[in-house]
C-alpha cells in the first residue's frame, strides 16, 4: 500500500534519512522502531509532506506523493497523528475534530463522523464543547487520533502516541489502535515502547542514525540479539 | 453625575472603530504570527489616495470609502508579499527543515524588522503624494447635536457606532460558523497543526490579509469621515489603537479585543475630560504599555510552567 523507496532527506548539510526503504501493507499495523534522533519524525513529515525528500521515491496506491502539498497528501488519504498530539488549543474538541475534516466538504458526513469519533472515544462527548488546550494529554490524544480519523484516511500515520503518557493512559491509547486496526484501518506506527508495539504490529523496521537495519515479524524481532538487547531488555519478565 | 454618563458614552461610541482595527490586527497576527508594524501606515496611504480622489475629482463619499477599503486591502498585499513572503523566503532554507512539533519560527524577528522598514517606507510615498499638512476627507458630521435625557448626542457617532457593531457582530458570526472562519481561527490557534491537517495555509494566510486590512480600511474611513480630515499622524494612530485593543485583548480573541476596545474608549474619553488632549495621549500609552507588561508577563508565566512540565 505504501512503498518508500531509498528517500533520502535532510537539514542542510545534516543527512536524517540515509537511503530509507520500507513499506505498510493494507489492513497490517507496521510499526517504525529507533532511538532518539534516528529519524523517525523526519521521515513521518516527509511521508505527511511537510519535509520534502532530496532523493528517492514514496508511492502510496502507485502514486508518487513526493512532491505533493500536505493538503494534497490529505486528499490522497494519508493521515498523520504527529508527535505531541499538536491539537488546535484554542479551538473546541468539536471544533478540532471539524478541523480534521477540513478539506472535506460532505457536511452531513461530516456530522455523522463526529457522532462515530464521540462513540469511539467517550472522553471526548463528555468535553466536547471544552478547548482542546485544557484536556489531559491522554484526552488529546485521543483528539488527535479522532481529528486524524475525521479525513476518513486509508493509512493512518501514528508517531509516537505513547510519549508523555501515563502508562494506563497508553494501554488505552494502544487498545485504540488495535481496535481500529481490527476495523480494517491501515497503520503506520512510529513507536520507541517497543513492549506495547508488539502487541499490535505485524512487522517491524528498525532506524538506527537514518538507515533502516532491521526488518521483519514480533517473532523475529524478539529473536534479535541487537534489538533484544536494546529494546527487549527484561521483556521477558514484562510480559 | 450626568457629565461622567456623557463622557462614558461617548468612549463607548468611540470603541467601535478601535475594536474594527484592533480585530484587523489581531486576524492578521493570528494567520502571519507576527505583528505588522506597517498596518497604520497602510491606512494612511489609503486615506490619502481617497482624499486626493474626493478634493481632486470630486469623488462622492460612498466611493471614496470604497477605493479606501480596496486600497488598504491592496497595500495589504504588498506589505505581505514584500515583507513576510519575501523576508520568509530569505531563510526559507531553515523554514523547510523547522520542526513542525516544536512550531518553531526563526523568521520573527528579522519579519518585524521588515514590517518597521516597510512602515517608514510607505509613510514616505503617502507624505511626497500629498506634501501638506491637512487634507478633506468627505465629512460625515451632523452640525446639530440632538440630546437625550440631558446627555448630547453626535449622530455622525452613533451611525458609526452602530454601523461598526454590525461589522463585528458579522465578523464574529462568519469566524464562529464559516468554513474559512474556522480555517483561520486553527490557523491562528497552531499553524504546526493546520499543516498536518491539511490546510492551505497560504490560502489562508491571503484570506486572513485581505479580511483584517478591509476592517482596517473601513475603520479608518468611520473615524475620517468624524473628523472631517486626514493628517500624517493618521498612520500612527491606527497602529496605536489597534496594538492596544489586540494587546489588551491578549492578541488572539474577538471578545478580548472588544473588551480592549472599549476599555480605551471610555480611559480615553475621561482622561480628556479631566486633563485635556494630552491625558488622552497619556492615558493610550499608558494603557498599551500596560498591555505589553501583561503580554511579557504571561509569556514568562507560560515559559516558566513549561520547564517545570
Amino acid at each position: 500500500m505504501l512503498e518508500i523507496e531509498e528517500i533520502a532527506c535532510g537539514y542542510g548539510k545534516i543527512e536524517a534519512l540515509r537511503k530509507v526503504s520500507l513499506q505498510a501493507n493494507q489492513n497490517a499495523v507496521t510499526c517504525l522502531l529507533g532511538p532518539n534522533g534516528a529519524g523517525k519524525t523526519t521521515l513521518m513529515m516527509s511521508l505527511a509532506g511537510i519535509l520534502k525528500p532530496t532523493h528517492g521515491s514514496i508511492k502510496f496506491e502507485g502514486q508518487n506523493l513526493i512532491g505533493l502539498t500536505p493538503s494534497q497528501i490529505v486528499q490522497r488519504g494519508l493521515a498523520l497523528v504527529p508527535e505531541n498530539r499538536l491539537v488546535f488549543p484554542a479551538l473546541t474538541v468539536r471544533e478540532n475534530l471539524m478541523a480534521g475534516a477540513y478539506l472535506r466538504k460532505d457536511k452531513p458526513g461530516i456530522a455523522n463522523d463526529i457522532e462515530q469519533q464521540l462513540h469511539r472515544f467517550p472522553r471526548l462527548h463528555e468535553r466536547i464543547g471544552q478547548l482542546a488546550g485544557t484536556l489531559s494529554g491522554g484526552e488529546q490524544q485521543m483528539l488527535a487520533v479522532g481529528r486524524a480519523l475525521m479525513s476518513r484516511p486509508r493509512l493512518l500515520m501514528m508517531d509516537e502516541p505513547s510519549v508523555g503518557l501515563a502508562p494506563k493512559v497508553v494501554a488505552e491509547i494502544f487498545g485504540i489502535i488495535q481496535k481500529l486496526h481490527h476495523e480494517g484501518t491501515t497503520i503506520f506506527l512510529v513507536e520507541q515502547n517497543v513492549h506495547m508495539a508488539m502487541k499490535v504490529a505485524q512487522h517491524f523496521y528498525l532506524l538506527q542514525q537514518g538507515r533502516v537495519t532491521f526488518s521483519g515479524t514480533p517473532d523475529q524481532l524478539a529473536g534479535d540479539d541487537l534489538v533484544k538487547r536494546a529494546y527487549l531488555a527484561g521483556h521477558s519478565a514484562a510480559a | 453625575m450626568l457629565e461622567l454618563l456623557q463622557r462614558t458614552l461617548e468612549g463607548l461610541l468611540e470603541a467601535g472603530p478601535y475594536a474594527l482595527i484592533g480585530l484587523g490586527l489581531t486576524i492578521s497576527f493570528g494567520v502571519l504570527r507576527r505583528i505588522n508594524l506597517a498596518f497604520g501606515a497602510t491606512a494612511l496611504l489609503a486615506a490619502y489616495v481617497g482624499s486626493w480622489l474626493h478634493v481632486r475629482w470630486g469623488v462622492p463619499a460612498l466611493g471614496v470609502w470604497t477605493a479606501v477599503i480596496v486600497i488598504t486591502v491592496l497595500v495589504g498585499f504588498y506589505v505581505e508579499w514584500m515583507c513576510f513572503d519575501i523576508a520568509d523566503d530569505s531563510v526559507a532554507g531553515m523554514r523547510r527543515q523547522s520542526s513542525v512539533a516544536l512550531g518553531l519560527d526563526i523568521r520573527e524577528a528579522s519579519v518585524l524588522a521588515a514590517s518597521f522598514a516597510l512602515w517608514m517606507q510607505i509613510e514616505q510615498v503617502a507624505v511626497n503624494f500629498q506634501p501638506n499638512h491637512l487634507h478633506p476627507f468627505p465629512d460625515l458630521s451632523s452640525k446639530h447635536n440632538f440630546e437625550l435625557g440631558g446627555i448630547d448626542l453626535r449622530p455622525d457617532r452613533i451611525f458609526v457606532f452602530f454601523l461598526t457593531s454590525a461589522l463585528i457582530a458579522g465578523l464574529a458570526i462568519w469566524l464562529q460558523h464559516s468554513r474559512l472562519g474556522l480555517g483561520i481561527r486553527a490557523l491562528s490557534s497552531s499553524q504546526a497543526a493546520a499543516q498536518v491537517c491539511g490546510f492551505n495555509i497560504l490560502r489562508l494566510r491571503y484570506m486572513g490579509t485581505a479580511v483584517s486590512c478591509a476592517l482596517c480600511g473601513l475603520a479608518s474611513c468611520a473615524v475620517l469621515s468624524m473628523d472631517g480630515q486626514v493628517t500624517p499622524m493618521f498612520g500612527m494612530w491606527v497602529l496605536i489603537k489597534g496594538l492596544t485593543c489586540a494587546l489588551l485583548g491578549g492578541l488572539g480573541s474577538v471578545r478580548g479585543v472588544l473588551g480592549g476596545a472599549i476599555l480605551l474608549g471610555i480611559t480615553e474619553a475621561h482622561a480628556q475630560s479631566l486633563w485635556g488632549p494630552i491625558g488622552r495621549d497619556a492615558a493610550t500609552w499608558g494603557l498599551l504599555l500596560l498591555a505589553l507588561l501583561f503580554q511579557a508577563y504571561s509569556l514568562k508565566h507560560k515559559f516558566s510552567h513549561a520547564k517545570k512540565v
